[in-house]
């Protein structure tokens, strides 16, 4: 049994797209995609299975050639389990609610970048087309009626240019 | 399938892209309107087909009684209308984006794209986020028309043209789009598959100046995302191919106000900074 602080990057069903700085990350499972910057992505790639927390502090100050406190590492592991990004769960470091307090001080004491991932829901196609998801956008319904403009009333979605129901 | 939804004689069939296409009918006089249509359903090329094959199928089911027509998708009803020019445009609508999502080792992005001195700019975006205003104003100082709607990158990270007809709004109404030829605006038409230089990701918000930053890659690639088509059906390509794409692209932020009067300022941005990296990629 692999031990509670000791994190592993998730691998499966997952499509990985390095970059030079970046590393984009697609959930199959729940199409989400993730952009991690390059602390998350160090941080993540370092989530071996076999490095405890020290030890992803040792691999990223040899990388980045700084300092590396621990509540960074900390706090870009929080931010990977939320998205579902390691294997298994851990205990999480931070309270959502005191991540800004956090976030200030490691940004004073820290000259690496704060972690980050960045996500969005990939759009189905049609969602892909459409316009900005509010019927007031639309041509018109599919009995002719043109949208009302004025209602104040969001009662479909527009895709490709034309109301895609209610 | 229900019997009357198979594609039966008389059927339209084309390929574009790799997706091969039946739409089926019973009522002719519709589909002679569609068949007349393709080359602005199909802008970046078809060809028709003779055998059996296909990959999708579209059906319009008259109903005289009704007065209506349904329109089917794969045996499925995906919409019904009672007038004809709607029910045309909607079917173009379905059609472009079945090939924008089924086509072969291509990614197609929702956006706007122009040649500026042989370098491709895209401007993804959602409808009415004025893509095609952007691409007017463009054409109109010089560059090469590519597309108002589509732009579509293949596994090298290039970009075809898919020179639909400009749909501009604002003349009869804010929402009633009217369709111009490129040639119209005096623009070309661009011909060979250009890398892309610069992603913009812009939206039109009054009297804002163009103030841009610039995005890293894996950034911009999350801007162009929720306008890609394909993503879902095949992430791995998709990927691979933004990831191609925005690689060697400049990517630029900002919101703008009105076109016409950004565009210089714009094109003054874009030169600088195309100066700037090409002279970067020689040292």
């Amino acid at each position: 049994m692999h031990h509670i602080n000791i994190p592993i990057a998730r691998s499966e069903d997952l499509v990985i797209q390095e970059l030079a700085e970046e590393v984009l990350v697609y959930d199959l499972k729940t199409d989400k995609a993730h952009c991690l910057n390059q602390t998350s992505a160090s941080v993540w790639k370092a989530c071996n299975g076999e490095n405890s927390i020290t030890d992803i502090i040792e691999c990223l100050e040899t990388q980045m050639g700084n300092e590396v406190p621990e509540k960074l590492v900390r706090l870009a592991i929080d931010q990977l389990n939320e998205r579902n990004l390691l294997s298994e769960k851990v205990p999480q470091n931070f309270a959502v609610e005191n991540r800004r307090q956090v976030l200030k001080k490691i940004a004073l004491a820290s000259a690496i970048a704060l972690p980050a991932v960045y996500s969005l829901v990939a759009p189905t196609a049609a969602l892909a087309v459409a316009c900005s998801g509010i019927v007031t956008n639309c041509i018109g319904c599919a009995d002719g009626t043109p949208c009302d403009v004025d209602m104040d009333m969001i009662i479909g979605m527009c895709v490709g240019g034309f109301c895609a129901g209610d | 399938m229900h019997d009357d939804l198979r594609p039966a004689s008389p059927t339209i069939k084309f390929e574009a892209f790799g997706v091969r296409i039946a739409i089926a009918g019973n009522c002719p006089p519709i589909l002679e309107l569609i068949e007349k249509r393709l080359p602005k359903i199909a802008p970046g090329g078809f060809k028709r087909l003779r055998n059996e094959n296909f990959d999708h199928s579209f059906f319009i089911k008259e109903k005289p009684n009704e007065n209506l027509f349904e329109i089917y998708k794969n045996s499925e009803k995906i919409e019904w209308w009672k007038d004809k020019e709607r029910l045309l445009e909607y079917l173009d609508s379905q059609l472009r984006i079945t090939i924008a999502e089924f086509a072969v080792s291509k990614v197609f992005i929702h956006a706007g794209v122009v040649a500026w001195k042989e370098n491709a700019i895209i401007i993804p975006g959602n409808s009415r986020s004025g893509k095609t205003t952007m691409v007017a104003e463009f054409i109109k100082r010089g560059a090469i028309y590519y597309s108002d709607e589509y732009a579509v990158v293949d596994d090298k990270g290039c970009v075809h043209a898919f020179p639909k007809m400009l749909s501009i709004r604002g003349i009869v109404d804010d929402f009633t789009q009217v369709d111009f030829a490129p040639e119209d605006l005096g623009a070309a038409v661009g011909i060979k598959p250009l890398p892309v230089k610069m992603i913009l990701i812009t939206q039109f918000e009054e009297n804002a100046a163009w103030n841009p930053w610039k995005l890293k890659t894996g950034e911009g690639i999350m801007e162009v995302l929720p306008h890609t088509i394909p993503t879902r059906l095949n992430p791995a390509f998709t990927l691979k191919v933004l990831s191609l794409m925005a690689s060697r692209a400049i990517i630029a932020k900002s919101v703008r106000g009105e076109a016409k009067l950004i565009l210089p300022v714009l094109i003054d941005y874009l030169e600088t900074e195309i100066n700037k990296a090409d002279s970067e990629i020689r040292i």
